[in-house]
């Protein structure tokens, strides 16, 4: 989708006078649909639909050694998937350098420990630990895609539930565990802290807040800013461009406060979702 | 890029021997105790002064331009080539495009680097070229690309912002339009403290909290790189990674600009001295 | 043999269906906005989804197009969370290409390609789940997409797997868990109303005088699955038609 000078034009308006195309106030979000536990093959997962764009994160933990230089912590990772459904410009390789970017990015504000405790993933120090998978897939892409992510990323692993060791046993170089049969015997991640990302588009003056496709085009750069519990875990700056030192003091606390916002209003989704209702692409 | 299959990588698996020796066995807070003994840090430094920096272009003679900095250990050089048409692409594009590709040399840090880019190299070319991209007259070139290759040869910390002052010297000496003088530099905060240009092992321990569980220490900690074009106050790029509050960034974002200003009469210094350098030549 | 039966002494699988029974399809068309079409199916626990982008202006090289036919191109790819192990990759492997290549040959056969020269149709499917018979999954779910984006097909083109059972009893529509217990799994793609066999594939082996038996099942299970796929399709223009008001007729619907 490219965009005219005169739709381009016609949206910068809207900005200015506060009321963007869809009708929204600059700091509004789409509305959001998210759904927990829709892949059974996953110790977690969470789908995200924000308007247009529609998310899939799956949790997936295995069995690894812990980093030699940090033998008390376990593993994370994230994996980008564009899928070819989203726009054909993914098709191959296409998707891999959006890919590689959003899955920097999360390890970037995944990777403080006051943000998400690594130790509570270790097993036996030094031999063995958790790694936690998360695999991203990108379903449509309708703009906001950091906001989206980081959305479906935190449910899924509220969502996800670790297995209990119940016991390690060292045997020679072999460490032999005992898991825990019992389903119900599961471990909950402490995601409190996890980051929530806020795109901040610039658009003419103003910034506006979760940008559709076509407003991310009139963009003269953005800036993303992940926000844990109040505090700033990563902050970047995309999409060329560049800002005053205050402007983006002014855009960074824009993002903090909007940030909070989206914190509580997921807290308070996650705390009403429901197990067993109907879910899933079927409705 | 297309990645080289065929070069053998060496073992996979190995780990640096320091982790093993006597030496590495110190808590955080030593460690933080030692790099900085009141208010003055190993190499003597005060917390908010630079290291001594030598800039010098025109150092690959391949190269459309190039040049070379030294941030005390730290030596960086990048390489831009003459504009080539962007590869792969169908439509038109008003604005030209910098390609952006910044590495470690294999033997450039304490860990041995893989020849391929890893996933942290890979971010920090990310990083460059959205903090070189606002400088450049893209518009001047459209449909071209140019090409921006920074290696670094000794990595002691700030290896980001030393790479992107370095490129905006390089890019200046390749005669690219650019619109000011790109300069860029990095701060490290841990607790109370904040280190402008930092070590790798300050570095280091700015990556995670200390005060995690005590409730009186504050646990602000985090490193972050600030690019700017001085003449226009204009901020190209503000990258930072840990976990900090507002006041923090508000903080930095004024020593980070205060620190920029010093550095930028080093860049002119160099490129006049080059540009001297050519007059004279041809006037022979 | 050693290996468990397939079919009990009543006649009924592990999974407690009959030799003939299908699992249940559930599908939906028009998922998402972006693609011209798309769909999602639910075969059993396999799920897939499929969009199609065109016919538009051949992209990346111009060379390929062609003067009498629209070009088809297809991906097929597995989210790495679908199966039980975690892949590493979702595309890229040799297993994904040989389907995607399938696909196209399954769709050409459907699509009336002679009406779009010069330009392109592309087909992306994405497997979500895999239980087994993933192939048919992506076969009709893109036959769903297809039918979304408006694009002028001969007829429903669908896919069924069958396999024998006990040495002498031909079943329908394979599980995951039926595939690796072993047997030979047959994988037909068919024009149902035609009765005419696009496609087929087999692995592993049996004697050929079972191969009529086997072959009329699966053709039996894709004519089913074409009832099915059907009656969605109608009941989703009943949703779109009636939502616009049906225009002029101004005809009331019994759903």
């Amino acid at each position: 989708m490219t965009l005219s000078e005169a739709e381009k034009t016609f949206i910068l308006h809207g900005v200015q006078e506060n009321f963007r195309i869809d009708g929204r106030n600059r700091d509004d979000y789409r509305p959001m649909e998210l759904e927990t536990s829709i892949i059974t093959h996953a110790f977690g997962s969470a789908r995200l639909r924000l308007a247009n764009t529609d998310v899939v994160v799956t949790v997936k933990v295995e069995i690894d050694v812990p980093f030699p230089d940090r033998p008390l912590e376990g593993k994370m990772e994230f994996f980008i998937d564009c899928s070819a459904n989203a726009t054909p410009d993914f098709e191959g390789r296409g998707g891999e350098n959006l890919a590689t970017e959003i899955s920097n990015t999360l390890t970037a504000a995944y990777s403080s420990n006051s943000v998400f405790d690594y130790t509570k993933l270790c097993i036996l120090k030094g031999r063995k630990c958790w790694k936690i998978y998360v695999d991203i897939l990108i379903l449509e892409c309708g703009g906001n895609l950091y906001d989206a992510i980081s959305i479906a990323v935190k449910a899924a692993l509220w969502n996800t539930s670790i297995p209990l060791v119940k016991s390690v046993t060292i045997d020679g170089n072999n460490v032999d565990m005992n898991v825990s049969e019992n389903l119900s015997d599961c471990i909950k991640l402490d995601i409190s802290a996890a980051p929530l990302m806020v795109t901040l588009c610039k658009i003419g003056d103003h910034c506006v807040v979760d940008p559709t496709s076509a407003e991310e085009q009139c963009s003269q750069g953005a800036i993303v800013v992940a926000i844990s519990k109040g505090k700033f875990s990563t902050v970047f700056q995309t999409g060329g461009g560049s800002l005053h030192p205050l402007t983006l003091m002014e855009k960074l606390k824009l993002g903090a406060k909007v940030g909070n916002r989206l914190e509580e209003a997921l807290s308070e989704a996650l705390s009403k979702i429901k197990e067993n209702g109907e879910m899933g692409f079927l409705n | 890029m297309p990645v080289d299959h065929k070069r053998i990588n060496g073992p996979e698996n190995t780990i640096p021997y320091k982790l093993y020796t006597k030496l590495n066995v110190k808590s955080f807070k030593e460690a933080l105790q030692d790099a900085v003994k009141n208010g003055v840090r190993n190499d003597k430094r005060k917390l908010d002064e630079h290291r001594r920096i030598f800039m010098k272009t025109d150092i690959v003679s391949q190269a459309k331009g190039s040049a070379y900095i030294e941030i005390g250990n730290t030596k960086v050089v990048v390489s831009v080539f003459d504009p080539r048409e962007i590869p792969n692409k169908n439509e038109y594009s008003l604005n030209g495009e910098l390609y952006c590709e910044f590495k470690f040399a294999p033997f450039s840090c304490p860990k041995r680097r893989l020849h391929q880019q890893d996933a942290e190299e890979k971010q920090n070319s990310i990083v460059m070229k959205q903090a070189l991209e606002p400088a450049v007259c893209r518009h001047e070139f459209p449909n071209f690309q140019v090409d921006v290759y920074a290696l670094v040869l000794e990595n002691d910390g700030s290896a980001l912002s030393a790479a992107i002052t370095c490129a905006g010297l390089a890019l200046a000496q390749a005669g690219i339009p650019m619109f000011d003088i790109i300069t860029s530099v990095t701060i490290g905060i841990q607790g109370d403290l904040k280190l402008l240009d930092p070590m790798l092992h300050e570095e280091t321990l700015c990556y995670t909290s200390i005060n995690k569980n005590s409730k009186t220490g504050k646990n602000s900690h985090g490193i972050v790189i600030l690019s700017l074009l001085n003449t226009h106050q204009q901020v190209t790029e503000f990258y930072q990674v840990g976990s900090l509050d507002i006041d923090d960034i508000e903080e930095c974002t004024k020593v980070l600009t205060e620190a920029n200003k010093v550095v930028v009469p080093l860049v002119e210094k160099c490129l006049a001295k080059h540009v001297i350098k050519g007059v004279k030549e041809s006037s022979q | 043999m050693s290996r468990k039966e397939l079919i009990s002494k009543v006649g009924l699988r592990l999974d407690g269906r009959r030799a003939d029974e299908l699992r249940r399809i559930r599908c939906k068309l028009g998922v998402f906005s972006e693609p011209d079409g798309s769909a999602y199916i639910e075969q059993g626990l396999t799920k897939v989804l499929a969009a199609v982008y065109g016919p538009h202006q051949v992209r990346g090289n111009r060379l390929k197009a062609q003067a009498d036919a629209v070009i088809i191109n297809c991906q097929f790819s597995m989210a790495v969370f679908s199966t039980s192990e975690r892949k590493k990759r979702p595309r890229g492997d040799r297993k994904s290409t040989e389907l995607s290549l399938h696909l196209r040959q399954a769709l050409i056969a459907a699509i009336e390609v002679e009406k779009y020269p010069w330009s392109q149709i592309d087909v992306y499917v994405e497997v979500l789940h895999a239980d087994g018979g993933i192939f048919p999954a992506c076969v009709n779910a893109a036959t769903l997409a297809l039918i979304d984006a408006g694009i002028p097909i001969k007829e429903y083109v669908c896919a069924c797997t069958a396999s024998i059972a006990n040495n002498n009893q031909a079943m329908v529509d394979i599980s995951h868990e039926e595939e690796i217990l072993g047997g030979p799994t047959l994988t037909i793609v068919a024009l149902p109303m035609s009765e005419k066999i696009v496609l087929m594939e087999m692995s592993q082996r049996f004697h050929l005088d079972h191969l009529k038996s086997v072959l009329e099942k699966a053709l039996e299970g894709c004519k089913n699955t074409k009832n099915i796929l059907d009656q969605a399709v109608q009941n989703h223009i009943v949703d779109v038609g009636a939502s616009t008001g049906w225009a002029s007729t101004g005809e009331k619907v019994k759903r």
